[in-house]
């Protein structure tokens, strides 16, 4: 797995020195222009240096940030919402996986089934779900009054606390193919003697999971974990689709709300400002991976 | 293989079936109905007398062929862009021991961690001034170097499964690194470099937010943008809107169900391997 490297070492033929510019070069140049340009941009009008109304340097935008109440709320709703969006992901993606990783028959329709949500774009998920759970028409209450478990149909998408519940349905349903997909590879790569030791050890189906498996997984749980929670965090297509983070703010993430100051308010260093804090977070949160992956390709 | 008991396992995949399967059954029942039946209270859960009209609307009024083709467009022109580049950057970062080299890598890892929301503002703002602001083009780039770095970071781990002596001797015979990559590389890689492209497509194709900031004109929206502008509308035609997403899932859940198996080692190869 470590093709190239002492290919140029030393010695090596001078003309080929700047060859690896030509063909890296490119990739470099879009990211900078595409990227790279707006993230600048960016922070400097989070301090209101271009592109706003009077530009001149100032902390305002994020004084106003630290204070202001919408933002905090957005702020711990984002927070809980990836927090709760993840680990059910973790969870739910690991039982599937290990139910798929038994002999079954018809193996791949139940793994087609597994994967099928994923598959689906995030604002079209959040739409589906909309109608899923909407008060009259909508699926969810269809179910529950033919059961008889509710006599009234609930007002899912109206009240905070149930809209941030169908947010967050949504979301798990949509994400943990994908999770379930990296954790099954995971599984599949386990070498069987292991278990066989394990067995003859004496060792129940519990004790071969949490002494064989959960260990071997461990890698493959930190990418998946890292990805999602990255994701999560800059989720806009499902909420948007979904609720627009309403009613009130009850589904407000920090990229939804950014948006809308953006492009609806029309606040762009109040926005940056959000966004760069966004942003600083994840890159934060994205340091074990970065250093794990650079490690191996370096 | 783990052995986990029989009921877990029928337990799991049945609660599995349900909970991915319900929305689409009641997407798939929803779009079948008329227009009232689709707003009865109580719902029912199979039309009365199902109908394909939703789909004969969205299809002849509502200028979803025009939108299928935006998406279409699009979403090509992203993963050409994408893995065309991306294919030399890979080269470039798989054969090469270069000064920088380490930097740029992590460069290339850290703009896939940005979030779209910090870009879209100021990047909308540099197009407006290009004049590219509800363009294609401009869509497309943004489109195109999002899916960059993945595109470049899949390709470099399926072109560093190809020892680089194939290489050396392919230029002992005269060939340029040009000729390398194109007649040895490439051919040995195909699976990889197909994944690739279309994962770079369906990014692109499920994508609204970029969509939603850069394009104006009904005749430049992709899908994602015209499912979701059916809700600005006089009323919202719950039948129509249901047809829509499945029209709109329709392409990536084929490509997806394909191809995972390849998106799985792109992303988590080098974790698997250890």
């Amino acid at each position: 797995m470590r093709p190239s490297s002492g290919e140029d070492a030393p010695g090596a033929d001078r003309r080929e020195r700047w060859l690896p510019f030509l063909f890296v070069g490119p990739a470099i140049l879009l990211l900078l222009a595409v990227l790279g340009l707006p993230a600048v941009t960016a922070v400097l009008q989070s301090f209101n240096l271009v592109w706003v109304r009077e530009p001149g340097f100032s902390l305002d935008a994020y004084r106003q940030l630290a204070t202001d109440p919408q933002f905090a709320t957005t702020l711990s709703t984002t927070a809980l919402y990836v927090g709760l969006v993840v680990s059910l992901h973790l969870t739910i993606g690991l039982a599937v996986a290990l139910a798929l990783n038994a002999d079954l028959p018809a193996k791949w329709l139940f793994r087609v089934a597994a994967i099928l949500p994923w598959t689906v774009p995030d604002v079209i998920s959040g739409i589906i779900w909309r109608f899923v759970f909407d008060t009259l028409p909508g699926m969810a209450n269809a179910i529950l009054l033919r059961l008889g478990a509710v006599d009234q149909p609930v007002d899912w998408l109206g009240s905070p606390s149930l809209a941030f519940f169908g947010v967050v349905t949504a979301e798990v349903w949509r994400g943990y193919p994908f999770v379930m997909l990296i954790l099954l590879a995971g599984l599949q790569a386990i070498p069987a003697h292991l278990y066989e030791a394990a067995a003859i050890d004496g060792a129940g189906a519990w004790q071969s999971f949490r002494y064989v498996t959960l260990p071997a997984l461990r890698n493959m749980v930190i990418v998946a974990l890292v990805l999602d929670v990255i994701w999560e965090a800059r989720l806009f297509g499902t909420v948007y689709g979904m609720t627009g983070g309403g009613p009130g703010d009850a589904t407000q993430l920090v990229s939804t709300l950014t948006f809308r100051q953006y492009f609806e308010f029309f606040n762009p260093a109040y926005a940056s400002a959000m966004a760069v804090v966004l942003a600083v977070t994840m890159l934060i949160v994205a340091i074990p991976y970065l250093r794990v992956t650079m490690s191996r390709n370096a | 293989m783990t052995r986990p008991r029989r009921p877990f396992v029928a337990l799991i995949l049945g609660l599995m079936l349900l909970y991915n399967l319900a929305p689409f059954y009641w997407v798939v029942s929803s779009s079948l109905k008329p227009p009232l039946e689709v707003i009865d209270f109580p719902a029912t859960l199979w039309p009365r007398q199902a109908t394909v009209e939703a789909y004969a609307k969205i299809w002849q009024q509502e200028g979803f062929p025009v939108y299928f083709l935006n998406s279409l467009i699009t979403s090509s022109g992203t993963a050409l862009i994408s893995s065309l580049v991306g294919v030399f950057a890979a080269y470039g970062f798989s054969r090469f021991a270069f000064r920088g080299k380490l930097a740029l890598m992590a460069i290339l890892l850290t703009s896939q961690m940005l979030p779209g929301v910090l870009l879209v503002g100021p990047y909308f703002e540099l197009l407006s001034r290009a004049g590219l602001y509800d363009t294609r083009l401009g869509l497309v780039l943004a489109l195109s170097t999002i899916t960059l770095p993945f595109s470049v970071w899949m390709l470099k781990g399926y072109i560093d499964t190809i020892p680089p002596e194939i290489d050396q001797a392919a230029m002992l015979d005269g060939a340029s690194r040009l000729q390398v990559l194109t007649k040895v590389i490439l051919p040995n890689v195909m699976p990889g470099l197909v994944a690739t492209v279309t994962f770079a497509f369906l990014l692109a194709w499920g994508d609204v937010l970029w969509a939603l900031c850069l394009i104006q004109d009904q005749a430049r929206q992709p899908m994602t943008l015209g499912v979701l502008k059916m809700f600005g509308q006089f009323r919202v035609e719950w039948a129509q809107i249901m047809a829509a997403t499945l029209v709109a899932t329709a392409i990536p859940s084929c490509l997806y169900v394909l191809l995972q198996r390849y998106l799985v080692q792109g992303f988590a190869g080098s974790a698997i391997k250890d």
